[in-house]
């Protein structure tokens, strides 16, 4: 009967608008445990499923021909399963080739933000952290998608434009004027994409505001501005290779993030993975690195026209504000994903992670059920 | 393919080796007999990955998909669009959760395929070439 009613519809249809509501969704079950009681993750040395599991619905409705309304509910384990809007946007099909979407929608910040929160599209068991795990992936506001092609080639770009608001357990921050441009150059085997971010940002955070406030009481405004996060310029750089031949692949990403005049160090991170493709079977290899372990300002507190004694206070307070934020860490992973259907994967991960702040290695497994529907 | 020699060392390589080999079906691209469209296996290839949404003479495109349980569906996975149908089903899933396109619809055989492409000018699909009948045409993508 469903096959009739498919035909009976697809003959029937001769390109005139349907009003079509599709509903698609994902699931991701994630489970994982360390060797040691140190946290990686989340994860300690008991099993847990909640650190990065997540499932979601999605539905589309066309509105008419060119325009379309989409929202995506997404529940993820670290909420405790509270379900949230993750996507509410729409999307003007302009021509062929270039789109505008309007809403909340997904910053093209990486080579795989589209499809971050879709285990099924990559192989790991979740995107390399060092790279990946920034504190916001939605803007609110505006996005151009543009894609073209000429020869064996297809150049894919993206603008968004707009503002994030994050408001979580660790951070509470804005950034206004957000723009995001990335470039995407493909070939039948190989692909090169680029992108340039740029935000002005505010972080709200009393404490910080407290501890800096010393040095405006001192009459050192300059020193205070330097390390207030207060509407400062944030730009965003990365980068992005990758080889693909079928039954092998290497990529990898690499991206730099700078808040120049904050306490907020720079921070450098990439990643490069390397697998197979064995039938059903991808066996893969991963390094991750970040480092963000650079003092910035000490000179200038060096320069102060003030005693040693207070030079030294001062440079205790300048250096604790930036430590908080440090953190140097690489991760090698084994992975194996293994392709049940056409829309379950599973995957198991091994990872060594080597935390450089207090030379530390912990050992996490983590074994994963991608379903999409 | 020549790796696929130096992967059959592994069981489930093998495995996976000898199932594709049993399925290996000869498959054709079909269209409405009236569709004068310019195709090659680029073209298709870009069809069925929700690429191009309009034929050479300018007209609408329908993709038609069969179910991926169907031998015409593996063989023409593999050998047209150049990925096993796992790897496809990946491929949409960035794509239709971030609103950039829609899979072809999918259809359980052959016949579905032709009955729809004999009727719909628009529409294009495949079928292993045992099945071709006279109400539709042949795509050669040679």
């Amino acid at each position: 009967m469903k096959k009739l009613l498919t035909i009976a519809a697809l003959t029937a249809s001769t390109f005139t608008a349907q009003a079509e509501v599709r509903i698609n969704g994902f699931a991701n079950l994630i489970g994982g445990i360390t060797s040691s009681d140190d946290t990686v993750y989340g994860y300690e040395d008991k099993i847990s499923f909640s650190e990065e599991s997540s499932f979601a619905i999605q539905i589309t409705g066309d509105i008419n021909e060119k325009m379309t309304a989409t929202g995506q509910i997404l529940a993820r384990g670290e909420d405790d399963y509270e379900a949230k809007v993750a996507w509410a946007y729409m999307t003007y099909q302009a021509t062929d080739k270039l789109s505008i979407s309007a809403g909340r929608l997904r910053l093209p910040l990486f080579k795989y933000s589209a499809s971050l929160d879709v285990g099924y599209s990559y192989h790991w068991v979740n995107a390399p952290r060092a790279v990946y795990d920034v504190e916001f992936n939605n803007i609110d506001g505006v996005r151009f998608d543009y894609s073209t092609y000429a020869g064996d080639w297809e150049y894919n770009t993206q603008l968004a434009l707009g503002k994030i608001t994050v408001d979580n357990d660790n951070v509470k921050f804005v950034a206004n004027n957000t723009a995001v441009f990335s470039v995407e150059a493909v070939n039948d085997w190989f692909k090169a994409r680029a992108v340039y971010g740029t935000s002005k940002v505010t972080l709200d955070s009393a404490a910080i505001t407290e501890a800096i406030s010393v040095l405006n009481d001192l009459g050192l405004t300059e020193l205070y501005n330097n390390l207030a996060y207060e509407n400062d310029t944030s730009p965003f750089l990365g980068l992005g290779l990758e080889v693909d031949k079928y039954d092998w692949f290497v990529s990898g990403e690499i991206t730099i993030l700078e808040t120049e005049k904050s306490f907020n160090p720079k921070s450098d991170a990439y990643y490069v993975t390397a697998g197979l493709r064995l039938g059903k079977f991808t066996p893969s290899v991963t390094y991750e690195n970040f480092d963000s372990k650079e003092y910035k300002f000490l000179d200038q507190v060096n320069a102060l026209p003030l005693p040693d004694a207070n030079k030294a206070g001062i440079e205790g307070l300048v250096r604790g504000l930036q430590e908080g934020s440090f953190n140097k860490h690489n991760v090698i992973t084994l992975g194996l994903r293994y392709d049940f259907d056409t829309n379950v994967a599973f995957k198991t991960d091994l990872s060594r992670y080597d935390n450089k702040l207090n030379d530390a290695e912990t050992t996490l497994l983590r074994v994963a059920v991608n379903y999409i529907f | 393919m020549n790796t696929k020699k130096f992967s059959k060392t592994l069981i489930g390589a093998a495995l996976a080796y000898s199932i594709s080999f049993l399925s290996i079906a000869e498959v054709v691209v079909v269209v409405h007999p009236s569709n004068d469209a310019a195709l090659d296996a680029k073209i298709v290839q870009r069809i069925f990955l929700g690429k191009e949404k309009k034929f050479s003479n300018g007209k609408e495109v329908l993709p038609i998909n069969q179910v991926p349980s169907s031998a015409a569906r593996d063989s023409f996975d593999t050998n047209t669009l150049g990925r096993s149908s796992t790897q496809i089903a990946a491929y949409w899933s960035k794509l239709v959760f971030t609103g950039k396109g829609i899979p072809p619809k999918e259809l359980d055989n052959d016949a579905a395929v032709l009955a729809i492409v004999a009727d719909n000018p628009n529409a294009i699909g495949y079928v292993d070439s045992a099945s071709v009948s006279g109400a539709v045409k042949v795509i050669s993508l040679n």
